[in-house]
């Protein structure tokens, strides 16, 4: 036994992307353990399960009070599936569900766990799980040793898996969930419904960051974005500062982002908002701070005060 | 019924400075470094006055951490913590998150809680792990990535931030721990008078012996846990950078902008 698995997330019938990402490494570290099973938990959910089948073998756990994620309904149901496939390494995605679930399956099973890690190899007992720290300027290698099975939550934006040639099994488990249980207990989705621009849509995204300082400042940016054609994002700091609506907000809480060209002003480049616009065609970076992590995933990189730098291009781009 | 909130804070290094890694490569070198207090707590402190503001009741700030600690938590005072807690840790880095849940849910069981709130994760570590693991501990009810709190009678309404801006409404019964995201409140300043009048206020600290132990030692989790090594990341991608007088950089990027078609002026 002491294979992998993968805890599927899935919300209002929708697979999360960073299932398959977890399938993706789960593939690469069951080649030394006893494979990899996908836990897909909830109620009526035979459609998810087939379309994980169509990646790794999957256990289905259904009940009524799984319909919706809780911690203490997740748990049980997980009790269940660690009995009958014992692995040695249980993996979530790094989101706000994953990492909702994991501390609870970790006390409740007395197992280590690290989390949002970046990459893991396992060897018998011993864990070692990469994980990036002090807004991504370190990677701390960790290293973990247990007899219990490993928690991981994984950092999302990795290589999702490719399917395979044909269907892998679905294994039915049966759970009683004790409703008394349930740990935070669902109560309904909202869906915030707001009018503004879509910057999703748009061909050129000028994001501002904290580099910009004050509030008034935005005008620079604005002017730059407009000189260019494009629109005005931002990163969660400034959201939040209400500088800018959160309909603005580009990364992992906001919006995902594919433009020809990102321009990220000031913006540092956690985790958080790198991955709403890794994947923007040209990516160019201003920022004082040249070990910033903005620039590992910028293709240009400035390293100018934007306060400076974006009316001397705007100057120079009119002046021409 | 008096409500009680305990809200968990920490210290962190300030993240934006640049790190350099001790000779031994496991860890970063702590002297003459700029701390402040994490971002999230900040949210959460905030959250807690709120709801005292609110309910009535009382609310207590604990950290576990060295002596340096002290400021943030005279802070929170000022900002309306009507006590101070220091669980005197004196590891300058806990990277093991569950030893030190483990002793923060000890010192929190030797105050009276009906909520306890702590930021949805650390700057440094970026673990969102210490509030789940507290919760797990402590035997309570958790809800993570609350951007707001409602309370009735023995239940809390939290609405939890989800991936992409939806938002999923939850219920918990009293004692519940939640953890607070970023930007769920604007928190306040402290004014000048509360800042003179916890600066004579006393922090209580928690030792060991307080908290049933003989050393922090004996809250060491069943596994081991070791950072193995520190190391810059790997230079995957880097971008093509350009460096000089603004002018110059200027005149570079506006030239890159025109040779791939963004401006079309």
């Amino acid at each position: 036994m002491e294979g992998v698995l993968v805890v599927a997330e899935h919300r209002e019938g929708r697979l999360s992307p960073a299932t398959f990402e977890l399938i993706a490494l789960g593939r690469a570290l069951a080649v030394r353990t006893d494979g990899l099973r996908v836990a897909v938990l909830g109620s009526g959910v035979e459609r998810i399960a087939s379309h994980v089948a169509e990646h790794a073998e999957v256990v289905l756990v259904q009940d009524p009070l799984l319909r919706e994620y809780t911690p203490g309904g997740y748990a049980q149901a997980l009790a269940v599936v660690r009995r009958s496939v014992d692995p040695k390494v249980v993996l979530l995605p790094h989101s706000s569900q994953g990492f909702d679930l994991a501390p609870a399956l970790a006390a409740e099973w007395e197992s280590p766990i690290v989390t949002n890690v970046v990459g893991l190899s396992i060897e018998g007992d011993q864990a070692l799980a990469y994980r990036k720290i002090l807004n991504d300027k370190l990677v701390a290698e960790v290293e973990l040793s247990s007899e219990k099975p490993f928690i991981i939550t994984v950092r999302p934006g990795g290589k999702a898996s490719d399917p395979l040639p044909s269907p892998a099994p679905i294994t039915n488990a049966s759970v009683s969930i004790d409703a008394s249980k349930l740990g935070a207990r669902f109560v309904r989705y909202e869906k915030p419904q707001v009018q503004d621009i879509d910057i999703a849509s748009a061909d050129i995204v000028v994001s501002a960051g904290r580099g910009i300082k004050e509030k008034k400042n935005l005008a620079l940016v604005e002017a730059f974005a407009k000189a260019l054609g494009g629109v005005v994002g931002a990163s969660r700091p400034l959201t939040d500062m209400e500088w800018l609506p959160k309909t603005r907000q580009v990364g992992q809480s906001g919006k995902t982002v594919r433009p020809k060209l990102y321009v990220a002003c000031g913006i540092s480049g956690a985790m958080q908002h790198v991955s709403g616009m890794k994947d923007a065609g040209t990516i160019i970076a201003i920022n004082t701070d040249p070990t910033a992590p903005i620039f590992e995933v910028a293709h240009y990189g400035f390293t100018a005060n934007v306060l400076e730098l974006l009316p001397a291009v705007v100057k120079e781009l009119k002046g021409a | 019924m008096v409500l009680n909130i305990v809200v968990c804070m920490k210290q962190v290094p300030n993240p934006d400075l640049q790190f350099q890694i001790n000779p031994e490569g496991t860890d970063i070198r702590r002297d003459a470094l700029n701390y402040r207090t994490n971002g999230a707590d900040e949210y959460a402190l905030e959250e807690a006055v709120r709801l005292k503001e609110k309910h009535g009741g009382r609310v207590t700030v604990i950290t576990a951490g060295p002596k340096r600690t002290e400021p943030m938590l005279r802070e929170a005072l000022a900002k309306g913590a009507d006590e101070a807690v220091r669980v005197a840790v004196d590891d300058p880095a806990p990277y093991d998150a569950m030893k030190v849940a483990r002793i923060l849910a000890a010192a929190v069981k030797t105050i009276p809680h009906d909520l306890v709130l702590t930021g949805v994760q650390s700057d440094d570590h970026i673990n969102s792990l210490t509030g789940g693991l507290l919760a797990a501990t402590l035997g309570r009810p958790h809800a993570s990535v609350v951007t707001k709190v409602d309370l009735s009678g023995t239940t809390v309404t939290a609405s939890r931030e989800l991936e992409g801006g939806d938002i999923q409404v939850v219920q918990l019964d009293t004692p519940a721990v939640l953890t607070i995201q970023f930007g769920t409140n604007t928190p306040r300043y402290a004014p000048l008078p509360a800042i003179m009048k916890a600066s004579r206020q006393p922090i209580r600290e928690l030792g060991p012996a307080a908290l049933g132990a003989a050393t922090w030692e004996d809250f060491a989790t069943g596994y081991a846990f070791r950072v193995h090594r520190l190391s810059p990341p790997e230079a995957k991608g880097h971008a093509e950078m350009f460096t000089g007088p603004v002018a110059e950089q200027a005149k570079r990027l506006a030239r890159l902008l025109r040779e791939k078609g963004f401006y079309r002026g």
